[in-house]
Parts: structure tokens; C-alpha cells; sequence
């Protein structure tokens, strides 16, 4: 679990240096997720968020996040330590406007973090598949907020998959963003070697 | 907006169509009028305190255990520990109604799950100040959190006798049925939802479960999962053993190490927790199944056992 912990960290920290190599103008977004399940956990973590313009002009944004109750309910308490591990896309309405309407898809890997041998019976792993539509805002200066509501679609009985991995929740994240503007083209500076 | 008009009146006409009042079969529900829990006719047969008014020092020392049965359910659900204390004669057994159930399904609607409580308290009580010295607890399923908010609240220790243990058969912390946390939303348009029983279990369940009770045990389960999240400590000398059938399909197997996790003894020790091969809610009572295996009638002897021999040390 904490190699996946350390393989999703250190490809949160690549993903500017990847597409930094995009001639594309590129907002990227690193920021805090804090999600609330109804009837369950605060599970709260950190993601990123990314749209370009060879995204359909932005319409589509690209999701990446870490949440864990760890975080939240489970701190210092005796809440049930699970962990998210998200990726996710949406699409953007109005995505030209400051208030814009988002509907996507997560996927990804939950688990729940057992901690007494015995209960390891007990399902602990799961795949994640939610669906998620919300509010962002993008503010004058350069940070945005999302509001959103979702549902997992595989959520847990308890036979097959973890008990805790419950139907619906509210999430907000907070992002700043890395807004590089469009790579400009080498100029063609004319040199004193060049042949006349 | 000419089509925003005709989705409302469509709404509308699906939600109106949705029946809010079940088709109760008087002379086969426990829901109706005509089937009540036995135990309501004749109280002495069920609850101690009504059949031991006067006790003598050797009753005050024999153990008594209240059963606490699950919602929707009725004293049906621990008949067979009663019977298996007549049969063994070392311990008693007081078999409380909680409150709202086997009577009507106007009754049931409109009790909360403090009502649900509050026969266990009485029982309790009445013990108490009649001077029974071993009183012991078991719930099943929703009996479960019922006690476990009655240690949180420090019931006990208005008490001059503390119980010396506790058992909890599948108790339900988290309901398997993952729709039951989205009640507040749902509950309002389905009015009431339906359970099939078999033969054996008919007229000591309810058929329809009221919303309004469905939002009560969705109250209890988060209420006492909160408590359990922030620790809970067991009166002095109290000891506490869950059950948990590995399958369940009412209450989520995850409920046990909740419990785990939340409860301690009252020197900081772990509870007692038996993970249980089992793929019935509440597992104890076989009475009115349709599929008991031998495995599951070998379960129960065994655990009424280990019971019978923790009351008597």
C-alpha cells in the first residue's frame, strides 16, 4: 500500500514536466480535496486538476487525487483508516465563464486499512467508478473552487466489497494554478553566418 | 419552459401514483390488528421482572440476561435462548419488546428509537431495584446499538448493579444495504419499503417498514458509529463479546471491528470479538428459517453455550 501511496505521489510530481513539453497553453491546477461521505467519513487528501487547450479548448479537464480518512474521521480516532485513490475526467459547460458546471467520472482504488489480522476476512479492496457533477469557480487571480456531488456506482456490501465504501458524497477542492502560457516558436534570428 | 412544465406534471403524477399506505393482511401481518407479540397478552411469560416480583437470595444470584431483539423484529428472535435456559436452569431469561414493535404499523411509524430503548431500560431497571445481582445483556442486530447507547449515555451508572456482560449477535452499525443512508432523500417518495418471510417467520416481523422508522435506524446506526469512532468505556467489570456472521445481508460484517475499535473494558482491554461462518442475520435464531444446515444448528448450541458458561463464572 505504500509503494502505491509513493508511485501515485511521485506521478503527481511528474505531470508538469511531461506536459511542459505541450506547445499547448495548459492550466494546471495542485491543490486540497475535502470530501465528506454521506453518513460516513470526512476523507480528505490533495489532488490536481488539468485542462489545455488541446483538450477541446478546455471543455475537458483531467482529475488526479489522494484522499483518506487518515485525513479526517479516522485522525486520531477510531474511524476505519481507508484510502482513495482517484483518477477522473470532466466535462466543462460554460468553460469560458467564471462560474462553470462540470459533470465526469472517477475511477481508481479504494482500500481499507483492516489493522487486526482477524478481520482481514472481511473485503478491503475494491475498485472505485463514481460519477460526479458540480460547480467550479475560477477566481480573478489564479485559483478555483469546485463544489460537487457524487455517487459511487460500486459502493459496499460488505460480502463482496468493503463496508465502508458507501453511495453518495460531497466534495470541495481548492486549486491553484500553474498557468503557463502557450510555448512561444523558436524565432528565426537571422545570424552573420547565414548565406545572403 | 414549455417542457419543464410537462416533466413537473409527470413528476408529479409518478409521485402521486406511489402508494403511501401499504395493503395490510389483518389476519396474516403482524402489521395489522389482529396479530400482537405474544409477550404483550401474558408479560409474566416473558419478562422476569414480572414473573419474579418477590425473588429470594438464590434467584437475585442467578444470572438473568435481557434479550434485546432486532427492528422490525419481535421476542420471536431469542425464543430459542429462552428455551435453552429452561432446559439448562442456570440462567434466566427476560425477553423485552422493544418499544413500537409487535403491535400495529401505525404504532411502529410513529415510535422513535428512543421508544425502541426504552423497554430494555425499564427491564433493566426493575431488575435492578429488585435486587438481581447477575444481569447480563444480549442484542441482536439492532438491540445491539441500542445497548451500546446505553453504555455511551452512563445508564449504568445510575445503577446500583452494573452488568456484568454484554453479548451482541450481528449487530448492525453499518447496514449492508447501502440505500438505507440515502432514507432522507428516498425515504419521503417511497413511503415505506417491503420484506419477503418465509412461512415460519410470518406474524413476528413486519412487512412494511414506514420510512419514518427506516430514518430512526439510520439515526441510531450513525449516532452510535460516531460514539464508537470517539471511544467508549464499559462500566466496571463488564464484559462484552460480538458475534458476527462473516456473511451478512442486513448488517455489514464491518460493523464488528467497528465495535472493535470503539469499545474498550474499563481497564483499557479489548473486547472479545468471533468472526462467525455463518451467512445468517442473526445467526442464533434458526427458529422459522427455511434453509438451517447442521453446521448453523451446531453454531447456535455452541454459542448458547459459551453464553450459558460466561453467566455462570
Amino acid at each position: 500500500m505504500k509503494r502505491l501511496s509513493i508511485l501515485f505521489l511521485v506521478s503527481l510530481m511528474f505531470i508538469p514536466s511531461v506536459w511542459s513539453q505541450s506547445t499547448d497553453s495548459y492550466d494546471l491546477g495542485i491543490g486540497v480535496r475535502v470530501q465528506k461521505t454521506e453518513q460516513l467519513y470526512w476523507e480528505n487528501g490533495f489532488g490536481a486538476d488539468f485542462t489545455s487547450d488541446f483538450l477541446l479548448n478546455r471543455k475537458i479537464h483531467l482529475k488526479l487525487s489522494y484522499i483518506s480518512s487518515r485525513m479526517g474521521s479516522a485522525f486520531n480516532t477510531n474511524a476505519i483508516k481507508q484510502d482513495n485513490y482517484l483518477i477522473g475526467a470532466d466535462w466543462r459547460f460554460r468553460s469560458e465563464k467564471s462560474l462553470q458546471i462540470f459533470a465526469g467520472f472517477n475511477t481508481g482504488f479504494f482500500h481499507a486499512d483492516m489493522e487486526i489480522p482477524r478481520f482481514n476476512v472481511l473485503p478491503h479492496n475494491s475498485m472505485l467508478f463514481s460519477l460526479e457533477t458540480g460547480l467550479a469557480y475560477k477566481f480573478k487571480f489564479p485559483m478555483a473552487m469546485n463544489l460537487s456531488v457524487g455517487y459511487n456506482l460500486i459502493n459496499g456490501n460488505g460480502v463482496s466489497t468493503p463496508g465502508t465504501l458507501f453511495p453518495v458524497f460531497y466534495e470541495m477542492s481548492i486549486f491553484y494554478y500553474l498557468n503557463l502560457p502557450k510555448k512561444s516558436e523558436p524565432k528565426n534570428i537571422p545570424s552573420s553566418n547565414t548565406p545572403e | 419552459m414549455k417542457k419543464n412544465i410537462t416533466f413537473l406534471f409527470l413528476l408529479l403524477i409518478v409521485l402521486a401514483s406511489c402508494s403511501k399506505t401499504p395493503d395490510i393482511d389483518n389476519a396474516t401481518m403482524l402489521d395489522g390488528d389482529q396479530i400482537y407479540d405474544p409477550s404483550i397478552a401474558n408479560p409474566k411469560k416473558y419478562l422476569i421482572s414480572d414473573s419474579i416480583v418477590n425473588p429470594s437470595d438464590i434467584q437475585k444470584n442467578t444470572p438473568v440476561i435481557i434479550a434485546a431483539h432486532g427492528y422490525s423484529a419481535t421476542t420471536f428472535e431469542w425464543d430459542e435462548l429462552r428455551a435453552y435456559a429452561d432446559s439448562a436452569k442456570t440462567f434466566n431469561v427476560s425477553q423485552v419488546l422493544l418499544g413500537g414493535h409487535g403491535l400495529t404499523y401505525a404504532d411502529f411509524k410513529k415510535a422513535t428509537w428512543e421508544d425502541w430503548q426504552s423497554s430494555i431500560i425499564a427491564e433493566y431497571r426493575k431488575l435492578d431495584s429488585l435486587g438481581f445481582k447477575k444481569i447480563f445483556l444480549a442484542g441482536s442486530s439492532t438491540g445491539a446499538p441500542l445497548i451500546i447507547n446505553m453504555v455511551k449515555s452512563g445508564f449504568f451508572a445510575t445503577q446500583s448493579t452494573q452488568p456484568k456482560g454484554i453479548f451482541l449477535v450481528d449487530p448492525i452499525i453499518v447496514s449492508s444495504d447501502k440505500a438505507l443512508t440515502m432514507v432522507g432523500l428516498l425515504g419521503p417518495i417511497l413511503g415505506f419499503t417491503t420484506v419477503e418471510l418465509s412461512n415460519g417467520e410470518k406474524g413476528h416481523w413486519y412487512v412494511y417498514r414506514p420510512q419514518q422508522t427506516l430514518k430512526q435506524l439510520m439515526a441510531l446506526i450513525n449516532i452510535t458509529r460516531i460514539d464508537l469512532q470517539n471511544g467508549i468505556r464499559l462500566p466496571t467489570g463488564t464484559y462484552m463479546k460480538v458475534y458476527k456472521s462473516k456473511t451478512d445481508a442486513t448488517a455489514d460484517p464491518i460493523s464488528a471491528l467497528m465495535i472493535y475499535k470503539g469499545m474498550q473494558t474499563s481497564v483499557n482491554g479489548n473486547i472479545d470479538v468471533e468472526m462467525i461462518d455463518s451467512k445468517l442475520h442473526v445467526f442464533t435464531r434458526l427458529a422459522g428459517r427455511a434453509d438451517v444446515t447442521a453446521a448453523d444448528s451446531a453454531t447456535q448450541k455452541r454459542v448458547f453455550k459459551e453464553m450459558e458458561l460466561k453467566m455462570k463464572n
